[in-house]
């Protein structure tokens, strides 16, 4: 086999050399500053008070992880179906004192209306990412992309955008009317990116051992097979053939993350899929994935870090017993599992209860009394319904934020250097605690 | 100089003519197309042959097959992305129109043949071309495939986000289990307080994923008007785009009314304000 | 007259030293390794294709021809560190073990070679991970000693596949070019293997068969006479089932239309041709033209194929891409011929 050196040796080359076809994978980064120069974008740039972690991509590219400060750019599946995922991420955030933005001035990447019925286009997809962009610019914070397809579709746009003049112009032409221009971030950064880039503070809390837990990993398609350069590898992880996210931080909290012969397929989704013809994703997810996870690698749950990934995965088992398929793995995204390690509520913070593979088995094995967790929010579903009000992890919009995008600490510009005047709503200071530790 | 570079770009390239004049091909036993159908046909080709993206997205190909090996739709449909990209490469309008038919929409935008593809190239790429064609020249069979997508597709383009925990109704979620759609029958509590539940405001909402202010749904409708997508959805289904035209109007009107309710608010605020007035 | 330098000793180098000893020139041949023969002895070759006659009956003659003959000194575990260009020629330093000397020479043949494709830079195929996934130039050694035997339990293989083009006709490893070999040399494997031992099956996985000219009779043998079955479409990954002790091939049958999983107990790989890293030096230290490939190139390769166009530089073999032994010892022969006629100027 070889060392972690010689396989970074040989990624590079196939990026280096691409002799034959003369293509030579371009750091967008380095064109996005010359575009800059020419007054033709401006570059979101980490800075300081992101508090940056580096890491390396495919390439052995530096990648810069800003930690703080962040601007959540929410996934539609995740907070439709899942919101366990981002509850637990918003959770993990105020546990480790970072500081963030989850507005409602957000919308999705609409790359399923691309990927998936066809009724968009490049230009749209491009100006939809270069709105979300500037939001995040204006406000003074970084964004963060919950979602696999919002960063591989971003990858890709922010690709395009810098390379295609016409997109480009066509782009802050369209902008101009909203009173906005062309901002890309330095980095696109996914949200498994900062719990790596977070790995040693997320341990310092851990509260339940997790060593006997068998993890299979889904990598999600999005995450590493568009615009492959921009993915963080770690020698550390599968000798860097594999990406780090998000093995690395099951490896760090002590689970073995076990292997399985189908880790290169896709889970199924395939978009329209999912909703019109999901004979083909529950026979996709059960026969290709479930089924060697459990056979192959005796897991206790599937862990990955999409949306539609862990959509499909969970979603798809139930039916499985009219085929004799009962498998009912549970699945999870990295964080939820994160969360609950560090002792989250598992139905007020990670929100289990809106998985359809039951995730109490696991909770057992975790050393987790969900038992008496689930008593307790049966008890707050109970007080909500009677018109208490409800728990929050960071406080709530005003009414005005119903219409507009009101600023939050602008940034101009022209004042890329000073910090940004802090008008900001979200230090975890003023969060009213939530959830807490199971017992 | 290498060797492939040393070739010229596409060994099929078509001349002048043939640009003009579209080929058929003709295979046998198939359905004999409408003289309608022909034009369409033809017009999608040339739309196709010119786009940019073929020209970037389709290198060339050694029919190695390593694409379709990755492939999870090949596994399940009469579908490979090796032969989309030989029809995409070689130049016939009526092998395009037959693929467009049904076989694009097979593909599940995984994008792994595209990282497995030894000649460099971009084959769920050159799909979603295909598809794009295939929506703004309205095909009947695109109309059937996309039927189901209606209230995704209003949802996504009036107010910004795909779903909306209320779209995961029981009864056509059946196959997810008892738990996937936070029933009432598991918990005694309306699919409201489920959501009420969530830790965070902007999340308990049942109509769309979370709560996406009237002034960002706006600009996404500017920017569906501006890059040509309303046009390619009237193409497809003129009723739904008249409808969603509908619903943009009464929040442009909700907008312009809260912004004289604000006024006070909005003249208090730090840093400048919006002027983007829907 | 100085001698005339002759740089590697495989085929191709061997060639041109015996007919410039022929000839009667003083000739200086160095090689690199502790041993004449090139690839094929490094390796073990077993029978060469295209008739299948074992590596020996090939090699030995050409071997016989350079030893002992007057004419040629012979350095081994040398290697070439300095070329000046001088009046008559140049002057070169050699290195051995801890000396390094210098010499004068009329000219100098390039006979640098090829390094086979390290098959672990296309880790789909989990070479270097699994023991039984083999790069075919370790078969050619199995087969040589008839101990076709799995690596991981020394069990006889009941099935084995050949994935051909591994390393060649791919950007993704930057090889676009086709190493002429490894069609011929995986079915005269599969024919050898059939041979010994009916009962193993052999599937060869190829996107296109090359067993260009006369060699194609090697192709519809293997079909006609020893049951070799042939899939049209590439592997496109290699994993493990049944506890590790069987690999599974994923592949699209591209005749078919279909993906296919069929389980093996061996995979061979038909690694590709790279430039040998003596081609690479070398070219530095004469200034040699290089393609994008990394071979050397010649002025006019159809004209003269072992004119470097740089005085008294000539090439012979694989130095200058990928070759099989018949053309890298004709080439041998006619860059002895213009060497010699440089050198007697």
């Amino acid at each position: 086999m070889l060392s972690a050196n010689e396989i970074r040796k040989v990624v590079a080359e196939r990026t280096a050399h691409q002799k034959g076809t003369g293509k030579r994978v371009v750091d967008v980064r380095e064109e996005m500053e010359r575009l800059e120069e020419r007054g033709e974008l401006v570059i979101h740039r980490i800075r300081p008070e992101n508090r940056p972690v580096e890491a390396s991509t495919l390439f052995g590219w530096t990648k810069r992880i800003p930690t703080d400060r962040l601007w959540h750019h929410k996934s539609c599946g995740q907070c439709g179906n899942i919101p366990g995922y981002p509850s637990s991420l918003l959770w993990l955030m105020n546990e480790t004192g970072r500081s963030y933005l989850n507005e409602p001035h957000q919308t999705s990447c609409t790359a399923w209306n691309y990927h998936g019925t066809a009724t968009s286009n490049p230009v749209a997809l491009a100006a939809v990412a270069a709105r979300n962009f500037h939001r995040a610019y204006e406000t003074g914070h970084f964004p963060l992309i919950h979602c696999g397809t919002s960063f591989g579709d971003y990858k890709e746009m922010r690709k395009l955008l810098v390379e295609n003049t016409e997109v480009r112009h066509k782009v802050r032409e369209v902008l101009r009317k909203m009173d906005r221009d062309l901002v890309l971030p330095e980095e696109i950064v996914h949200y498994s990116e900062w719990v790596h880039a977070m790995t040693p503070e997320i341990l310092a809390r851990q509260r339940y051992p997790v060593k006997g837990i068998i993890a299979t990993v889904h990598e999600p398609c999005h995450y590493y097979k568009m615009v492959p350069e921009d993915a963080v590898y770690d020698d550390a992880i599968y000798a860097g053939q594999r990406p780090a996210v998000p093995s690395g931080i099951l490896m760090a909290l002590g689970a073995t993350v076990a292997d399985y012969s189908t880790w290169y397929d896709c889970c199924g989704f395939g978009f329209r899929h999912i909703l019109s013809e999901r004979e083909f994703s529950r026979s996709f997810a059960n026969l290709r994935k479930i089924r060697p996870m459990v056979e192959e690698a005796h897991a206790d749950v599937a862990i990955t870090s999409d949306t539609g990934c862990v959509t499909t995965l969970d979603k798809s088992q139930w039916i499985g017993k009219a085929h004799g398929l009962s498998y009912l793995l549970p699945v999870l995204a990295d964080v939820q599992f994160a969360a609950l390690a560090l002792g989250a509520h598992p139905y007020k913070i990670a929100q289990v209860h809106w998985h359809s593979s039951s995730t109490e088995g696991l909770l057992t094995k975790m050393g987790i009394d969900w038992r008496t967790a689930k008593e307790e929010f049966q008890e707050y579903l109970r007080a909500l319904k009677a018109g208490a009000t409800p728990e929050l992890l960071h406080p709530a919009h005003g009414e005005i934020e119903t219409f507009f995008a009101v600023n939050k600490g602008q940034v101009l510009p022209e004042a890329s250097g000073p910090a940004p005047t802090s008008a900001s709503a979200s230090a975890p200071a003023a969060v009213p605690a939530v959830g807490g530790p199971a017992k | 100089m290498s060797i492939v570079a040393r070739l010229p770009r596409r060994t099929l390239s078509l001349t002048e003519e043939e640009e003009a004049a579209p080929p058929t091909m003709e295979l046998t036993g198939r359905r004999r197309m409408t003289a309608e159908e022909r034009g369409t046909a033809a017009t999608i080709f040339q739309e196709f042959r010119a786009d940019r993206r073929h020209r970037e997205f389709v290198v060339g190909c050694l029919n190695c097959g390593e694409c379709t090996t990755g492939c999870p739709a090949a596994r399940f449909y009469d579908f490979s992305p090796r032969e989309m990209l030989q029809i995409a490469q070689n130049g016939d309008a009526t092998t395009l129109w037959d693929a467009m038919q049904e076989k694009i929409w097979a593909c599940c935008q995984c994008y792994t043949c595209n990282m497995r593809c030894r000649f460099g190239n971009d084959i769920a790429g050159i799909i979603s071309v295909m598809r794009e064609l295939s929506v703004s020249h309205g095909l009947e069979s695109t109309r059937r495939t996309l039927a189901p997508f209606g209230r995704s597709l209003t949802l996504l383009m009036t107010v910004g986000t795909q779903v909306a925990s209320d779209m995961i109704q029981p009864d056509f979620f059946r196959d997810w289990g008892p738990f996937a759609t936070g029933s009432d029958k598991v918990w005694q509590v309306s699919a409201e307080v489920m959501r009420k539940a969530i830790p965070s405001d902007v999340l308990q909402t049942t109509r769309s994923s979370w709560e996406v202010s009237v002034q960002t749904s706006l600009e996404l409708f500017r920017i569906y008007e501006e890059t040509g997508v309303l046009d390619m959805l009237r193409g497809l289904d003129p009723d739904l785009t008249e409808m969603l035209i509908d619903i943009i109007e009464e929040r442009r009107e909700e907008f312009v009314e809260a912004r004289e309710r604000f006024q006070d608010q909005l003249a208090g605020q730090t840093g400048p304000v919006t002027t983007f007035s829907g | 007259m100085n001698p005339i330098l002759v740089l590697g000793g495989g085929p191709a180098g061997l060639s041109a030293t015996a007919e410039l000893a022929s000839l009667g020139a003083p000739t200086l041949l160095v090689e690199r390794e502790s041993y004449l023969g090139g690839n094929p002895k490094r390796w073990h070759y077993s029978l060469l294709a295209p008739d299948l006659r074992p590596a020996e009956e090939v090699m030995d003659p050409l071997l016989e021809r350079v030893t002992g003959r007057p004419e040629v000194e012979l350095r081994l575990g040398t290697t070439l560190t300095k070329a000046e260009r001088t009046a008559t020629g140049f002057s070169v330093a050699l290195r051995s073990a801890d000396t390094t000397v210098t010499r004068e020479v009329s000219a100098v043949v390039l006979a640098t070679g090829f390094d086979h494709f390290d098959s672990r830079r296309k880790f789909e195929y989990g070479y270097g991970r699994y023991p039984d996934v083999l790069d075919f130039k370790e078969l050619e050694g199995m087969i040589h000693d008839d101990k076709v035997l799995r690596p991981s339990d020394g069990r006889p293989p009941k099935r084995i596949a050949w994935i051909l083009c591994v390393g060649s006709r791919d950007v993704q490893v930057g090889n676009p070019w086709c190493c002429r070999m490894g069609c011929a040399v995986s079915i005269k494997q599969a024919v050898e293997i059939r041979q010994k031992h009916p009962e193993i099956d052999a599937y060869v996985y190829y996107m296109d068969i090359r067993t260009y000219g006369l060699w194609e009779d090697l192709y519809w043998k293997s079909m006609q006479e020893y049951g070799v079955k042939f899939i049209r479409g590439r592997i496109g990954q290699v994993t493990v089932a049944e506890g590790g002790s069987r690999l599974i091939a994923t592949g699209e049958d591209t005749i078919l239309s279909r993906p296919t999983e069929v389980p093996f107990d061996m995979i061979v790989l038909a690694s590709g041709m790279e430039p040998g890293t003596g081609t690479k030096q070398a070219a530095e230290l004469f200034g040699v033209p290089v393609g994008p490939e990394g071979f050397l190139t010649p002025r006019l390769s159809d004209l003269n194929p072992v004119d470097s166009g740089i005085p008294g530089v000539f090439f012979a073999g694989a130095a200058t891409g990928p070759k099989a032994i018949p053309d890298a010892v004709t080439e041998g022969m006619g860059a002895a011929l213009r060497a010699f006629q440089y050198a007697r100027r």
